[in-house]
């Protein structure tokens, strides 16, 4: 019988095995028998980071080595903050419970823009230095992966080195990398300049980036010729063979995703244009049906899950889909485990499925038809009409359901109040095709749910040029929608103009952010996808006192011509071809998708994939 | 298929697993184990599975009881090294008895033994146990669901000595009313005795079930 000073904590905390680990297959090691200890950051709660697919391959990857003990770290939730600033207790990791500050490294994944002020604050926590000039050899070297660091520059003053793309083979890499600077007792700039040989690898602080009077930048140069001119990002070329984890951590108390997660392939042969992950993982690669089931069948006897779910993106475009999900259901059906399915395009195939899956309960179905006029989804290339969604719609009130969502965004370039309004027409006439069908033949209670996202332009897509909606625009267009929906069996949801702005500013933000977010986190910012949390004054009063305007970075709209912060950072897909889709777009001309046509991205540079099918 | 009775212990590892959690936890690992539970019959079949005495955030133990259905495809020592290899680090089965009638009714555990660390405030003295356990009666507010209502626990208290005292931290054996008549909470009591000695204060609490009674078992 014993207790520690973090059990007093603990036992005033909510949820206290957030901070515990122990949970069965988290990885234990002694860790004097490694020579790296890896901290792997999630910006976020426990229950947000343990839902993470990449987590899961990046932690058991790196354990699967006996020289590396990977441990996950997690922002403790602010009640647990508190408790460890008053008595001076700084961030740990779960494995082993040690402070972090004296890890190898640190990796943080960027899962969306709104996390910066967490990573941060966490560095503070750790109390390691927040900006990596002030690192020393003591310090650990503080890395970053994931979608936000195709342009991370907001976050560069912060971070050592980016790996960019698909990190299961080249952290393995920067680990062998590592190993032999430490080896040769070289000074911390070496081992940087070892790491920026690696391809993907980003190092923010041997580039030097110039901006013009107006701001914009005016050049981006590497300091060292270590660096590359641009750094290509990374992808798995054999995505069926590649590692995927046979085990996976199952936490005590639920988390958002408490299931099985079978990726079933990687990148959208799609290309709808404001998609940024549409893009930069291209190209699409698709993992076997029969390597998924071995994955399936490893995974759930590993993990005592009771449920499953596939995982991609446009998961209806796997063509493999039919015996996936048939021989799936074999195994789910035998062993009493749910299979849960993702937004399927609807059609006679995913009915019977989703009937065969759902015996009982019939949950809603989700439409992303993103616009509401047809012209409209040409310009974003979403390749759906209101065709589609009438006839889904038809087959699924039959079938029963009454459950649909329709998500939309509004702010979409060349958007017109019509378009707007449209999308209030389109939901009516879902409404009016479930009252076509006899009562007779249709279940009760129709529940149509309308939800609008605020469009927000991305680095790396046909919209990177274009300027964002103002924040007073994205009401005035979420007042007209609510004016034009009459039903009351529509609902409408909306979401908030503040957080996306804010996203706006740092999707397409600049090295200058970083003093900003400092500053706010400094004024007491975190967790700012948090509603409870997120506090716009302060962030205003952030960019005041940094003399920096946040409008420059959402509310003009940018010339091909103009350098981009992200312009030395390379995706596979081209610029060429974004300004060709960015034209078509506002032609309102549609790309086909890559099974039917190669559009000539770019991306057919990486030598796999769907370009090679 | 049978019912079996599971004894099990928790250590510190997974102490702040709630009582929730754990029967989640547990049809996890039964499912791993490759024991087949009994399924309850309706309309939605769930894992036939009593726990004794749900156990609070924080406390570990030594004896805790459950009561589960499984088919009998294997023997008791298959069940409970199958399921041990299932489980996360911290929980262990100590034994499974399969039960041929109802020669063990968990229902009936009316005591159980705890060892509390009582972590002293500054300047605070270990509690005068005698005159705790001279009291006539020892009245707390104890939450019900119908509100919090008085109620007097000195009946309820069936030992309680002090087993050691060092570096501030006091070690109490207790054991007290446990089950479905009365339950009494280690910190309520410790509560009870900063109440009669006002010399005695705590700042932190750390509890084992040392383990769980059934009567005749004393």
């Amino acid at each position: 019988m014993y207790y520690t000073e973090r059990d007093k904590i603990l036992m005033q905390v909510q949820k206290p095995t957030r901070y515990t680990g122990g949970e069965l297959n988290a990885c234990m090691k002694d860790k004097d028998k490694v020579s790296v200890r890896f901290g792997f950051c999630f910006p976020d709660l426990y229950e947000i980071a343990m839902s993470h697919l990449g987590i899961k391959i990046l932690y058991h990857t790196l354990n699967e080595r006996a020289d590396t003990y990977c441990e996950r770290v997690f922002a403790p939730w602010t009640d647990m903050e508190q408790l460890m600033r008053e008595r001076n207790m700084k961030l740990f990791a779960l494995e082993s419970g040690d402070e972090v500050g004296s890890f190898d490294f640190l990796g943080f994944t960027l899962q969306y823009e709104l996390s910066y002020s967490n990573i941060v604050n966490m560095l503070d926590l750790a109390e390691v230095p927040v900006y990596a000039a002030d690192r020393t050899k003591e310090h650990p070297f503080v890395c970053a992966g994931g979608p936000c660091a195709y342009n991370a520059e907001p976050i560069a003053d912060f971070i050592d080195f980016f790996m960019l793309g698909e990190g299961e083979e080249s952290i393995h890499e920067v680990i062998d990398t590592y190993i032999k600077w430490k080896n040769s007792g070289a000074s911390r700039e070496e081992f940087l300049h070892m790491a920026a040989k690696i391809p993907g690898i980003y190092v923010p602080s041997f580039y030097d980036v110039s901006y013009n009077d107006d701001g914009t930048v005016a050049s981006i140069k590497p300091n060292t010729e270590d660096a590359p001119e641009t750094v290509r990002k990374r992808i798995v070329t054999d995505f069926s063979g590649v590692f995927a984890p046979e085990k996976i951590i199952v936490p005590f108390g639920e988390v958002v995703h408490d299931r099985v997660i079978l990726e079933v392939f990687r990148g959208c042969i799609r290309g709808c244009r404001f998609c940024q992950a549409g893009y930069v993982y291209r190209p699409v690669r698709e993992r076997k049906a029969d390597r998924l089931l071995y994955l399936a069948d490893k995974l759930l006897s590993s993990s005592g899950y009771d449920e499953i779910s596939l995982s991609s993106l446009s998961t209806s475009d796997y063509t493999q889909l039919p015996e996936l999900t048939s021989s799936l259901l074999d195994i789910t059906e035998q062993k009493k485990i749910n299979l849960s399915l993702p937004s399927l395009r609807i059609d006679n195939f995913s009915l019977e499925l989703m009937q065969r899956v759902q015996k009982v309960r019939k949950s809603g179905i989700t439409f992303a038809p993103e616009a509401g006029t047809q012209r409209l989804r040409d310009v974003i290339n979403k390749n759906i009409t209101e065709e589609n969604i009438i006839e889904s719609t038809r087959l699924l009130f039959s079938g029963g359901y009454t459950n649909v969502k329709l998500y939309f965004m509004v702010g979409l370039p060349t958007e017109t109040n019509e378009d707007v309004s449209a999308i209030a027409a389109l939901a009516e006439k879902v409404l009016s095709v479930y009252f076509e069908i006899p009562k007779e033949e249709r279940a009760k209670n129709i529940n149509i749910t309308v939800s609008t996202s605020n469009f927000v332009p991305k680095p790396f897509t046909a919209f990177q040029w274009e300027k964002q909606a103002t924040r007073a625009e994205m009401i005035e267009k979420q007042d007209i929608l609510k004016a034009s929906i009459k039903s009351k069996r529509i609902r409408y949801n909306w979401h908030d103009d503040k957080t996306s702005y804010l996203e706006g500013v740092f999707a397409r933000g600049d090295r200058r952010l970083s003093a900003v977010i400092k500053r706010a986190v400094e004024l007491g910012c975190k967790f700012d996808g948090w509603n409870e949390h997120f506090n716009f004054e302060l962030w205003m009063q952030a960019f005041d006192e940094c003399g920096i305007d946040p409008d420059f970075y959402t509310a003009r709209r940018r010339d091909y011509s103009e350098i981009l912060p992200w312009d030395h950072i390379d995706v596979g897909v081209t610029k060429s071809f974004f300004i060709k889709e960015s034209e078509k777009a506002h032609r309102a001309e549609t790309t086909a998708n890559c099974r039917e046509k190669c559009a000539g991205c770019g991306a057919a540079a990486f030598k796999t994939g769907v370009c090679y099918e | 298929m049978s019912k079996y009775i599971l004894k099990y212990t928790r250590d510190e590892r997974v102490k702040y697993v709630s009582h929730l959690d754990f029967i989640r936890l547990f049809h996890r690992a039964v499912r791993r184990s490759g024991v087949d539970f009994l399924f309850s019959e309706g309309f939605n079949p769930h894992p036939v599975m009593t726990v004794a005495m749900p156990l609070s955030v924080g406390v570990t133990s030594g004896g805790e009881y459950m009561k589960v259905g499984f088919t009998d495809s294997f023997t008791e020592e298959e069940i409970k090294n199958r399921i041990n290899c299932a489980l996360p680090p911290g929980y262990h089965i100590e034994s499974v008895y399969r039960l041929k009638g109802k020669e063990i009714d968990l229902t009936k555990i009316n005591k159980a033994d705890y060892t509390v660390m009582a972590e002293l405030k500054k300047g605070a003295a270990p509690c005068d146990i005698d005159r705790v356990l001279a009291s006539d009666s020892l009245v707390v507010m104890k939450k019900t669901k119908s509100g919090t209502k008085p109620s007097d626990i000195r009946p309820y208290i069936y030992a309680l000595d002090e087993e050691q005292y060092a570096d501030g931290v006091v070690t109490y054996k207790m054991r007290l009313a446990c089950g479905n008549d009365y339950n009494l909470k280690p910190e309520t009591v410790i509560s009870a005795m900063e109440e009669t000695d006002s010399g005695f204060r705590t700042s932190f609490l750390c509890i084992h079930r040392d383990r769980l009674i059934l009567p005749g078992e004393e």
